[in-house]
């Protein structure tokens, strides 16, 4: 394979919200900002598909007291986007949202619904209402021009998937052509990992199925496994993430549709509305996601999206934003099959989005690698998120590189072979499992030995099948083309990601949120305000309780 | 949900080709009709059909395991 090289100042890993925030920035700086993007980053990343809100604070609507403004929002699923992150940190993203509101209605993302910031959605009747509506639907394209204009290099089509580093600083990293068969060294005096969440470690609602899922196939947790590799911290490996919408039809946009949450007998399942309520929708799954889940397994589902009673300019209004949440093919779909919402109640579900965790930073977007930083949902899930870190890691990763060289070293060519060697001998397998396969197997281990029930019994059993998984596919898994090798490369550091869920999970030796173990089913609140720190120490995973940051 | 191309729709721009987060189109070649190689890979963004120029020409297919489970409507 042949190699190319490519010299950053700043190379932002992942096209989605952050990276580009972050490139926006870092050239604007002037440093040399270069974005490798797996994909193409016009569609690329969670936003890719386009999103209807935004979560931001104005002083003007919401009042002078930010603090009552958080308050609100944490106790609406984002209390478990923010889980250990530390107030400062929540401070600092909440109070540069409306600049980032100002700045990209400047850039021509309409972030106003008839002239005036509307705000509407994830809320409880009578509180504040955080998500701001805006047409979100040409986000990327827009973002992707501005970065282009800003003078940033996008090189789409390249994996990026592990770091040159030392253990104690970045200087590059290692990608491969998803379409040629050529591999490119970044030699990066910083880089921002902006790789995005991890979508197919646990199974999809449809058995077997990779792209029954709400974000991206392509986003498996690059960054994350490449951060542990290099040294890096991750935190709460062993937390879960659930996420509701329609029953076998994964998307995101459940608080885009209004309506109540109703049970066979049209009783209400929450307490917060009884009609169909625009400016709020029906909050209950937020308050707990598995809710349908449990309705299933108690005999009293299925739960519906129920919109009978509401007007016509709601039912309009509603399908105004869904297509900015991504969702003009289930508006299609419902046409076509003459599914009437306002006669049609719409079976709901809950599913598993499987490993939450994140990369370690501070406030500045700095991991525990010195030249590394880490964006969007490397730390926590939203548009909002991305874009504020995108941009806070930009700025601080072009004063960082200013004083940063890259050394001439032989660790990089060492790098390089090694890595090389491993492409070019999954290309050169034969007659055996392809990505899909392995995929499927991690899966099985990950919902059986380390999903909705952990013990201890059960976590030491999965690691060791996890682990013989591991060499199978390593010395098995076969690819045809550049695609393939890049999937099987995805599905290699779900693996990683996957042991270190197993490894974390057994740490917890307590029952919080949905890492329920059985064998110890006691919430401990000695670990309330504290996080749980994976990182690699001698090729061994070490693990540490460490107190939240203020 | 497999995208579907039109051949007496489509202007062989390669849009579709090019944007595809996926790559599902992995192989196609310029100017030739694009080649839905992994139809199993496509996450139903709709990325493709809204940059063809030319309306029509690419479309989406509901797989039968997505679609919606509604509550029918009580009959007359």
């Amino acid at each position: 394979m042949e190699i190319e090289h490519i010299k950053a100042d700043v190379l932002c890993v992942g096209g989605g919200i952050g990276g580009l925030m972050a490139a926006i920035r870092a050239s604007e700086l002037g440093a040399k900002a270069v974005v490798a993007e797996k994909g193409n980053a016009l569609h690329s990343g969670k936003g890719g598909g386009g999103c209807d809100h935004y979560l931001s604070y104005i002083p003007e609507i919401h009042g002078p007291d930010m603090d009552a403004f958080i308050e609100e929002m944490l106790q609406t699923q984002q209390r478990h986007n923010f889980e250990g992150l530390g107030m400062n940190r929540i401070r600092v993203h909440i109070a540069k949202t409306f600049d980032i509101v100002k700045m990209w209605e400047s850039w021509g993302i309409p972030m106003k619904y008839r002239g005036e910031y509307h705000y509407a959605g994830h809320a409880f009747p009578g509180g504040f209402r955080c998500l701001m509506k805006y047409e979100g639907r040409n986000q990327k394209p827009i973002l992707t021009k501005k970065a282009l204009e800003k003078g940033v290099e996008i090189v789409n089509r390249v994996m990026v998937f592990d770091l040159v580093s030392d253990g104690n600083k970045v200087y590059g990293a290692i990608g491969l052509n998803t379409r040629d068969e050529k591999i490119v060294v970044f030699e990066a005096k910083s880089v921002i990992l902006g790789t995005g969440g991890i979508s197919r470690l646990y199974p999809s609602p449809t058995p077997g199925w990779f792209n029954n899922i709400a974000t991206r196939l392509s986003l498996t947790g690059d960054g994350r496994a490449m951060a542990y590799r290099a040294g890096a911290e991750l935190q709460n490996m062993e937390m879960r993430i659930q996420h509701a919408g329609p029953k076998y039809y994964a998307r995101f946009g459940q608080a885009t549709w209004i309506g109540v949450f109703r049970d066979p007998q049209d009783r209400p399942i929450g307490p917060f509305v009884t009609k169909p309520e625009r400016l709020y929708g029906d909050i209950t799954p937020e308050v707990n996601k598995n809710i349908f889940l449990e309705y299933a397994q108690a005999g009293k589902g299925p739960v519906y999206m129920d919109g009978r009673g509401m007007s016509q300019e709601d039912l309009d209004y509603m399908m105004y934003w869904l297509p900015h949440e991504g969702n003009t093919p289930l508006i299609e779909h419902m046409k076509a099959d003459g599914i009437d919402y306002l006669k049609h109640p719409v079976e709901f579900m809950t599913y598993d989005q499987g490993s939450g965790g994140r990369i370690v930073t501070n406030e500045e977007g700095e991991t525990s690698i010195n030249g590394l930083y880490a964006v969007g949902d490397e730390l926590a899930n939203g548009v909002s998120n991305a874009s504020v870190f995108g941009w806070i890691s930009g700025e601080n990763a072009t004063l960082y590189a200013k004083g940063a060289n890259i050394p001439d070293g032989k660790e990089i060519q060492d790098l390089i072979d090694e890595k090389k060697g491993l492409l070019e001998k999954i290309r050169g397998q034969k007659n055996g499992p392809d990505w899909k396969e392995v995929n499927v197997a991690l899966q099985q281990i990950m919902s059986d030995y380390s999903g909705a029930l952990r013990t201890e019994a059960l976590l030491d059993t999965g690691l060791f099948h996890l682990k013989r998984l591991k060499q199978k596919a390593l010395e098995s898994i076969i690819a045809g083309n550049q695609h393939e090798l890049g999937r099987s490369i995805e599905v290699l550091n779900m693996i990683d990601i996957g042991e270190l869920v197993f490894i974390c999970s057994k740490e917890r030796k307590e029952t919080r949120g949905l890492h329920i173990r059985r064998d110890y089913p006691l919430t401990n609140p000695r670990l309330n305000n504290k996080v749980h720190i994976i990182k690699e120490v001698d090729h061994r995973p070490v693990t540490e309780w460490r107190p939240t940051q203020k | 949900m497999p995208p579907i191309i039109d051949e007496d729709k489509c202007t062989l721009c390669g849009n579709c080709v090019d944007i595809c987060t996926e790559d599902v189109f992995f192989g196609s070649k310029k100017k030739q009709l694009p080649r839905v190689t992994y139809p199993h890979e496509c996450v139903y963004c709709n990325a493709c059909v809204e940059e063809c120029p030319a309306e029509g020409a690419v479309r989406l297919r509901l797989p039968l395991p997505m679609m919606l489970m509604y509550k029918p409507a009580p009959t007359a």
